[in-house]
């Protein structure tokens, strides 16, 4: 009996599938599988039990649905218990309950979960497109809801439209919210663990790891700067840096007991810049070299390299000053020396040999000896990111053998050869250089950029960086990895970077779009204080309250104010739109005409509440009935008419008077 | 005397035999000059055959009472051809629908076919028997009653055939005032013999004609329009009006402002008839019973504007 009105049409069917494929389809990217699978199996099903081709499943069919998936969530999930697992339990549950629509109650519910799942969309993304096709989605769910209401021969076109019209007042809403609700911190803490490894540098370096790095063109981080952009060649990113070899790699040593932190005497101008770093999932910070303190949060090591107390696991912003010239740490203890030249005590026997030879022959001389060293990479090095693989002693292979390498080869090779007659010296990873976008006027890095250069310490000029990848490939440092990559003779380099000046630049606009995307919308509740507080003249809760209320009770109130208004209909008439307007002043003084009145008997009605006008009023009925229904049409009646309803609106009490 | 008063005087005569009834009374009337079949659907005992009589004997109608059983068959009713041996022919013997005012008592205790059988002529206004065509009396013109159809033993008319009916209306039971006065005057049947004729067939059929002249402007055409519109695109309704319901509501209009001494029709005139005339040709989405009409019809008026927008 009921039938009739909880019956979903076909259409509602369609769009109600649809709704489930389009919220479910961003999470393809992470779901077992099976799921999708699932869901599919899903649908079908629904579609044929509608047709009535199939009947409902029995209760056995279902049970074994229930089962099969919640182990299938036990194997796929294990012991894990982050929002994957929870959006895969609600997109399955989704799935499942497909099966079992016999109402329309049941409908509403898949069509609420397909909300909810849309929504956790942003847990894994929070790109502009994501927000773009979550609107679209979120409009044709809201279609899939309005289509259950509807009856049949309601056209797609129609129902969109009329979602949108729903969405259509929401969206100053949003933006007001968007714009002034406070930023909470979160209640409880999601860690998001990223799908695939993200790649970074480490806190270790053995040869092959900043080439590996540079095979990738993802971002790594984005700068602006406050004034006057760095030259190239002084932009070198310092992330860390590697005080130990063990004959293989070199890495950081644990105890800095020794080491007292470097003091930096600035000697040239500051240069003031802001760094969106991606995330990492490691602590370490970049910095331009050098960089005078660290802010709050942060942690400066010993040799001033930064980094935060845990992990960064999203993309972080924060704020520096540099000095580019500067001199650091001008005196070494007798312990900071020793740690400082710390080698093996054997391995690389040619290596040290050579080296030893060299600063013989430079008499002691640490600046002929670094120019001789210089020299022989320039003489015979090639600069490549296959470099091939190096077997026992590395560096002896690398400066006798190959003669191919990477910037970690020669920074290696370098730092071991000045450790190995007693120069203090030491690895710095991080990237150097990045491509300046125009469109947005910031520094993109990207994991190209990646490198690997030397410090060596020296009497009276303290620690001085030493780049021996500009010995041998000064290109890359003059300008840029990209313009480099883009140069080489390497296929698989140059595949990298090989763009059109068209693609470049449509890539940089991107770039630039994503980057405002982030700064202003993603981030904006780092802006959001002071731009707040600059709008009001200070943040006290009351000026707050009242801003939240202000714009929203007044667009509250505009969508009342249009669901609530008469709509008065545009009269091109003289006659009925005097006689409207008349209506729409007496009825508010008055009563209003109801629907079923016609206009004669609503004039009639008024003349008993207003009797003083009681002839008017029923000489004008009379002619309105005349006119309307008595198929007259005489000009000097329409006349009478306009004349009527001019002088009862003139004669209208006040409404205190009455 | 013009030929309006002689309706008026008619119907000031039938309210003196059903007493408080002048709406239903009206209603008939209206129904009769529109030429269209009336159906009362009420209790027994609420005095449709009183109706149903008077009104033949004011409008000086031939009038023919049937009484529907289960066991009828349509020949009881359209008449049947006869062997006469004297003629050796066979010869019709009309039945009792051969008459100007047929009043087909019950006419849901009886089987669809015989139902069928007199809604056809009811349409057609003749009857074919072995092939031969009878056209029936002018004006003709069929009251008939029904019981509520959830009693037992009855067949209700379906939806097809309901539409055939005009009007459908409904007397109620009387005003406690009225009650008092019906019992101490011991009922009213006797009173009809003593009405005055009014009217003469003739009189009527130049009335029926009449009717149909009043003048129904644009304005209330479309607002006819947006009325039946309306049945059609809400969702309250399994199914909207036809063309021909709309059609029926118009000429009951135009017959109910003749009645009111009115050569055009006004909204009015519409509302006084929508009921009777609509409240059987739509169902509520959620009635089963098809009792729900009159619900409908009073939002039906709250929700159409009489001047459009």
């Amino acid at each position: 009996m009921h039938q009739v009105e909880t019956q979903i049409t076909r259409a509602a069917v369609i769009w109600q599938l649809l709704a489930c494929v389009l919220v479910v389809l961003p999470h393809l990217e992470w779901l077992p599988f099976w799921v999708p699978l699932l869901l599919l199996l899903t649908l079908g099903a629904r579609l044929m039990i509608h047709q009535g081709r199939w009947s409902f499943p029995s209760r056995l069919i279902k049970l074994a649905l229930v089962v099969a998936s919640s182990l299938g969530l036990i194997l796929s999930f294990g012991h894990q218990s982050g929002p994957e697992t929870m959006v895969a339990l609600l997109i399955v549950g989704m799935a499942l309950k497909l099966v079992e629509i016999y109402r329309r109650r049941d409908a509403l519910v898949v069509i609420y979960v397909a909300f909810f799942v849309l929504g956790t969309t942003f847990l894994f993304s929070s790109s502009a497109w994501i927000a773009l096709y979550a609107a679209a989605v979120l409009t044709v769910v809201i279609s899939a809801l309005l289509a259950i209401h509807q009856r049949k021969g309601v056209s797609v076109k129609q129902t969109l439209k009329r979602s949108l019209w729903l969405l259509g007042p929401a969206v100053p809403l949003m933006v007001l919210l968007f714009l002034i609700f406070p930023r909470l911190e979160p209640l409880w803490s999601v860690t998001l663990d990223s799908p695939q490894a993200t790649t970074g540098l480490s806190d270790n370096l053995s040869p092959g790891d900043v080439s590996n790095l540079a095979r990738s063109d993802e971002l790594a981080f984005r700068v602006t700067f406050d004034g006057e952009v760095p030259a190239p060649r002084q932009r070198y990113w310092r992330a860390l840096v590697m005080d130990r070899f063990d004959g293989r790699q070199w890495y950081r040593s644990q105890e800095t007991g020794a080491l007292r932190s470097e003091k930096l005497e600035q000697t040239g101008d500051t240069t003031g810049y802001e760094v969106v770093l991606e995330a990492t999932r490691r602590p370490w910070l970049v910095a331009l070299d050098q960089p005078l303190s660290a802010p709050t949060g942060m942690q400066m090591r010993p040799a001033r390299t930064l980094e935060l107390k845990q992990d960064l696991n999203q993309r972080y912003s924060y704020q520096l000053s540099a000095a580019l010239t500067y001199v650091l740490q001008p005196m070494l203890t007798q312990a900071e020396q020793q740690h400082y030249v710390q080698l093996p005590d054997s391995g690389n026997p040619e290596a040290r040999a050579l080296a030893q030879r060299w600063f013989d022959e430079a008499q002691g001389n640490q600046q002929a000896f670094i120019q001789r060293m210089m020299q022989h990479y320039n003489q015979s090095f090639v600069y490549t990111l296959s470099p091939g693989r190096l077997l026992g002693d590395s560096i002896d292979r690398f400066l006798f053998d190959t003669q191919r390498g990477y910037c970690e080869h020669y920074a290696a090779a370098t730092s071991f050869m000045l450790r190995s007659v007693g120069i203090p010296a030491r690895i710095v990873t991080g990237y150097q250089g990045g491509e300046w976008n125009p469109y947005q006027g910031y520094l993109q890095v990207r994991q190209y950029d990646a490198h690997a250069w030397v410090e060596v310490w020296q009497e009276g000029q303290g620690w001085v960086r030493l780049d021996p990848t500009a010995a041998v490939a000064p290109e890359r440092i003059e300008s840029s990895a990209e313009s480099f990559l883009r140069r080489s003779s390497d296929s698989l380099a140059a595949s990298l970077v090989f763009r059109s000046d068209w693609m470049r630049s449509l890539q940089l606009r991107y770039d630039a779009f994503n980057f405002v995307w982030q700064r202003w919308v993603l981030n904006y509740d780092r802006e959001q204080e002071n731009l707040l507080a600059d709008w009001l003249g200070g943040l006290d809760y009351w000026r707050l309250a009242l801003f939240l209320m202000l714009p929203g009770s007044a667009i509250f109130a505009f969508l009342a104010w249009s669901q609530l208004r008469r709509r008065t209909p545009r009269i091109s008439d003289p006659v009925d739109a005097a006689l409207f307007k008349l209506q729409a002043r007496a009825g508010a003084r008055f009563n209003a005409r109801e629907p079923q009145q016609s206009l004669a008997h609503w004039l009639e009605t008024l003349a008993g509440d207003w009797p003083e006008q009681e002839g008017r009023l029923l000489r004008l009925a009379e002619l309105d009935n005349r006119r309307r229904y008595a198929g007259s049409h005489s000009d000097r009646e329409a006349q009478a008419i306009i004349k009527l309803a001019g002088e009862l609106m003139s004669q209208l009490p006040n409404r205190t008077q009455r | 005397m013009l030929l309006r008063d002689q309706v008026n005087k008619a119907l000031d005569a039938l309210s003196k035999v059903l007493l408080g009834k002048e709406e239903p009374l009206k209603l008939a009337m209206t129904c009769l000059l529109a030429r269209g079949h009336l159906l009362i659907e009420d209790l027994p005992g609420m005095g449709k055959t009183t109706l149903a009589h008077a009104l033949a004997h004011v409008t000086g109608l031939d009038d023919t009472r049937v009484q529907f059983t289960s066991d009828m068959l349509p020949a009881d009713i359209i008449g049947v051809s006869i062997f006469e041996p004297a003629e050796s022919r066979f010869r019709f013997h009309p039945g009792p629908v051969f008459t100007q005012l047929l009043l087909a008592d019950e006419i849901n205790r009886t089987t669809p076919k015989t139902q069928s059988a007199l809604l056809e002529a009811m349409e057609e206004g003749q009857v074919s028997v072995d092939g031969e065509r009878y056209q029936l009396p002018s004006p003709f013109f069929v009251i008939a009653t029904q019981n509520p159809s959830s009693q037992y033993g009855t067949f209700p008319l379906p939806e097809s055939q309901l539409d055939r009916f005009l009007m459908r209306i409904t007397l109620g039971y009387p005003a406690p005032a009225i009650e008092r006065d019906l019992l101490k005057g011991g009922g009213t049947r006797h009173r009809i013999d003593q009405l005055p004729v009014c009217l003469k067939p003739e009189q009527l059929v130049e009335a029926q004609q009449a009717c149909e002249k009043v003048h129904a402007s644009d304005s209330l055409i479309d607002y006819v329009q947006r009325l039946l519109q309306h049945t059609r695109d809400h969702a309250e309704y399994s199914y909207g009006m036809s063309p021909r319901g709309g059609l029926a509501l118009l000429r009951c209009a135009r017959c109910w402002a003749w009645v009111h001494g009115r050569d055009h029709v006004v909204p009015e005139d519409v509302q006084a008839v929508l009921n009777a005339v609509v409240a059987h040709r739509v169902r509520a989405a959620d009635d089963v019973a098809s009792r729900e009409g009159d619900r409908l019809n009073e939002r039906l008026l709250r929700e159409v504007d009489v001047l459009g927008a």
